[in-house]
């Protein structure tokens, strides 16, 4: 049976996975339909989505942390 | 009383190991952000209108997909269940593929409508090239763990080699974050 824990983790993968693939969307929408001046919101989406990787699939805090945290970090 | 210098010591060494992938992957940025500042240096913002747009939001979408469930694996591993972290591995590795498989396409239009030999060219095969070489050693790391010997090896308190791999795997996904809208969408 599968703990509390691991379920919520699993729903935050699906919910980084959608915000990722919503900001993908939205910069394909600027790349495609606005044709000059587009690149600061490029930029913003793009620094946004490798935010959202760096916290929640790359764990990025557990460098502030002595380990003892071990493996499970959410 | 040993048992907790054990602990200790296990948590001390997991804690260097962390750093000493993220000091990789800090190196790693800096060899692809050289590309990517060149990209504008040379060629500002513009690109060939001839850039398969679909296919580039395509093989992202794929990639991404590719860290949701290399996430799983790590997810998994982490709470003992085996069977669902190595079928997730094997997604991971059939979606890297795949993008692999993405990008072939793409360079094989791109040698026609933008050559090497080009100023466009010359960026868009360096940096897809690169990436696209991280994305296969990637695949070779991640076909390791599903080795038959590599089974039960890992379990929830100790699975490093999950997830620097893993990581490494989200590291690649984070570099093409930058990359598509840099050579496909800017204009």
């Amino acid at each position: 049976m599968k703990s509390r824990g691991f379920k919520r983790r699993l729903s935050v993968g699906f919910a980084v996975f959608g915000a990722l693939i919503g900001i993908k969307v939205v910069e394909y929408f600027f790349g495609t339909r606005i044709h000059s001046g587009a690149w600061p919101y490029l930029v913003v989406l793009a620094f946004a989505g490798a935010w959202l990787i760096l916290s929640y699939f790359m764990h990025i805090g557990q460098l502030g942390e002595s380990g003892s945290k071990d493996h499970d970090n959410g | 009383m040993t048992m907790v210098r054990d602990v200790g010591e296990r948590a001390r060494r997991l804690a260097i190991n962390r750093l000493g992938l993220w000091l990789f992957f800090l190196s790693e940025s800096f060899l692809f952000s050289a590309l990517l500042v060149t990209r504008f240096y040379l060629q500002g913002v513009s690109r060939p209108t001839e850039l398969n747009q679909p296919l580039g939001f395509a093989i992202s979408f794929v990639l991404i997909l590719s860290s949701l469930t290399a996430y799983r694996a790590e997810t998994a591993i982490a709470h003992g269940a085996e069977t669902m972290f190595r079928r997730n591995i094997l997604y991971t590795i059939l979606l890297g593929i795949l993008f692999l498989a993405g990008v072939g396409l793409e360079w094989s239009e791109g040698f026609r409508l933008f050559p090497p030999s080009h100023g466009f060219g010359t960026i868009f095969f360096t940096l897809t090239g690169f990436h696209a070489f991280h994305v296969f050693t990637g695949i070779l790391a991640l076909a390791v763990l599903l080795m038959p010997r590599q089974k039960g090896r890992f379990t929830p308190d100790n699975h490093w080699g999950v997830e620097a791999i893993v990581k490494y795997w989200h590291f690649v996904d984070v570099v093409w974050v930058f990359i598509f809208p840099a050579l496909y969408l800017v204009s």
